[in-house]
């Protein structure tokens, strides 16, 4: 035991008790010595980003073009010699290329994904080359229905292409091998709509990737998930201040924006979850003379999610990327997920996350039953944790272990 | 340790050698992937793990061997007919929930089965039974039962009896004396601490 792991999993008894069995047990019963594989811990630190734009036109899916595109993403650790270390990381519905380290030393919140990116982290700056890039069509810095059209000095509204999974992988194998000169990734790693972008590169890049890493997704959108989503595109286009799509910044369909984050939160939580964090818990203070006002923790926590969701994301894009998340359908016209898969090459570790019930381990499952009948080197583990879809982003050293593992076996 | 070592080796070599180079291996309980580790290095074979204990996959994971988390029914149930050359499901029989229904699915996707359990006739087993009055505990037993695994007590006449049953051909069977290590054919039931099989569905 050296001291990382006490670092990390002093707090975690249970986890560590359970790793002393498997080390007494390795060390005793046979020939396996479970070695750790990161030593040292550490922090990216202050990072900045950095903007990819090119002049070549890029064709949409739908078959619409647009003459340039500009892409922002972060880059962490160095690229090796050989060029052969690269891990792209791809966000969530609302993620974006910020995914570790801060931008200024005032910065209170690390980026997003932090606590698995970073030297001596699970996945280990000090060995790989790590990008995160923001999709296309989103609201952060990369070209979307906000952005300025070149033609009218106006922004493009409605006007702006509609966007698929294909087209954010498309983007960024253009940023991957034109702004940053790759021939090949060493893995993609993403959970949620993240993950769905790592199913797309295996099958529109066969080659180009050595190991995926998928979780908390699924191979096409449920029913429920579809729903869900309406839900929020209803809440927004429904806000006078939606304006058919044509609003200044910051004047938006604010209150549909918020109440749509406000729904969409709930999904990426679980019943047992929110016991855990508010359960009946009463708002301190709370002007209870105003009957309808926040009363209870669970209330207000969801209204600061949907006001703080308002200061960073553009309604329009939340339209553009949940209608990507439910036109995603790799089980395609042929209606079998096989003949997509059929093609792929490289390792395949699909994590599902038992309380996730929008993208339910069963449908993890189904990724990997798909991939396996295809004959493909496919793995896939299920971590038992309470805290929903959103499991993939909190702190989960079973979920470390195996990405750390995967990508050093 | 080092019988406990010699016990683990006799039976995975012997199902080790009856699985041809390149053959489509399927390890049901494949624990660490210590079996198909060393089939992919000795015969480089296409194999597929499966385990429902998370540590262990990590374990996988880390030996770069693909690994299913979940039940055996239910990985078996999306392959077609004879998918795989071998089915191997050693020292797992005694855990399963529903040995017969994984045993027929078995011998459905895969064109043969290795089986590997511990013989609870031999007659230590049973001298150790009487003489304790309890379960046996030992290294594939390593529960005790308040432990609540499902934990069955698999002798070769029973399991003979089960195949004739089901019309199981046996093409093969090893049986292990005590020290899971020499070979004995005279009355198993009684005197072999581990049996071995390779079974075939009827044609």
């Amino acid at each position: 035991m050296n001291g990382l792991w006490l670092n990390i999993f002093y707090e975690d008894d249970i986890f560590f008790a359970k790793w002393n069995r498997i080390y007494l047990f390795a060390c005793f019963a046979m020939n396996d010595t479970e070695q750790i594989s990161w030593q040292t811990d550490g922090e990216v630190g202050l990072v900045e980003w950095h903007d990819f734009t090119s002049d070549k036109p890029f064709l949409f899916e739908s078959g619409q073009s647009l003459p340039g595109i500009s892409l922002r993403y972060e880059t962490y650790g160095r690229l090796n010699r050989d060029r052969s270390n690269a891990i792209l990381i791809c966000h969530a519905l609302s993620g974006d290329h910020h995914c570790a380290g801060v931008h200024s030393m005032n910065d209170r919140k690390m980026g997003w994904w932090n606590n698995i990116i970073g030297p001596g982290k699970p996945v280990d700056t000090n060995q790989f080359f790590v990008i995160s890039s923001n999709c296309i069509g989103g609201c952060q810095g990369s070209i979307g229905p906000s952005s300025i059209r070149p033609d009218t000095g106006s922004p493009w509204y409605l006007d702006f292409p509609d966007v698929t999974i294909a087209d954010m992988v498309h983007a960024q194998h253009r940023l991957i091998t034109e702004a940053l000169g790759l021939e090949r990734l060493f893995a993609v790693i993403g959970g949620s709509m993240g993950g769905m972008q790592v199913l797309q590169w295996a099958i529109d890049f066969p080659g180009f990737v050595n190991r995926y890493i998928p979780m908390a997704t699924t191979a096409r959108q449920s029913a429920q998930a579809i729903a869900f989503n309406e839900v929020g595109r209803c809440a927004i286009m429904q806000d006078p201040g939606w304006n058919n799509g044509r609003y200044l910044s910051g004047k938006g369909p604010n209150v549909g924006l918020a109440i749509a984050r406000m729904m969409a939160h709930i999904t990426y939580l679980s019943d047992q979850g929110l016991e855990a964090k508010f359960g009946r818990t009463r708002q301190n203070g709370s002007s209870a003379g105003k009957r309808f006002d926040a009363e209870f923790e669970v209330e207000s926590y969801l209204r600061h999610q949907g006001e703080s969701f308002i200061n960073r994301f553009d309604a329009n894009t939340y339209l553009y990327f949940t209608k990507a998340l439910d036109r995603f359908d790799l089980f395609g016209s042929e209606q079998s997920l096989d003949s997509s898969f059929k093609n792929v090459q490289g390792k395949f570790l699909t994590v599902g996350f038992t309380s996730d019930w929008l993208f339910p381990p069963s449908q993890n499952r189904e990724i990997v039953h798909s991939l396996l009948r295809c004959g493909k080197h496919a793995t896939y583990a299920e971590i038992n944790m309470t805290l929903g879809h959103d499991s993939f982003l909190v702190h989960a050293p079973e979920l470390y272990r195996l990405v750390n593992q995967f990508l050093l076996s | 340790m080092s019988t406990g070592h010699n016990k683990r080796k006799t039976d995975q070599q012997i199902i080790s050698d009856w699985i041809r180079p390149q053959s489509r291996v399927l390890d049901l309980g494949c624990g660490r992937g210590v079996l198909l580790e060393y089939l992919i290095q000795k015969s480089s074979i296409h194999g597929i793990g499966v385990d429902i204990d998370l540590e262990k996959v990590q374990s996988c994971v880390k030996r770069n061997i693909p690994v299913y988390m979940g039940s055996a029914e239910d990985l078996m149930e999306i392959y077609p007919d004879r998918y795989f050359d071998w089915v191997i499901c050693s020292r797992t029989l005694q855990d399963l929930q529903n040995p017969a229904k994984v045993i027929l699915e078995a011998l459905r996707v895969g064109r043969h089965l290795a089986i590997g359990f511990v013989n609870q006739g031999y007659w230590l087993n049973r001298y150790t039974a009487l003489k304790d009055g309890c379960l046996p505990q030992n290294e594939v037993f390593t529960h005790s039962w308040e432990d609540g695994n499902p934990f069955h007590l698999i002798t070769i006449n029973s399991f003979e009896a089960f195949c004739i049953k089901h019309k199981i051909t046996i093409c093969s069977r090893i049986y292990l004396r005590g020290d899971w290590e020499r070979h004995l054919t005279f009355a198993p039931n009684l005197r072999a601490g581990y049996a071995i099989y390779n079974l075939k569905a009827s044609t």
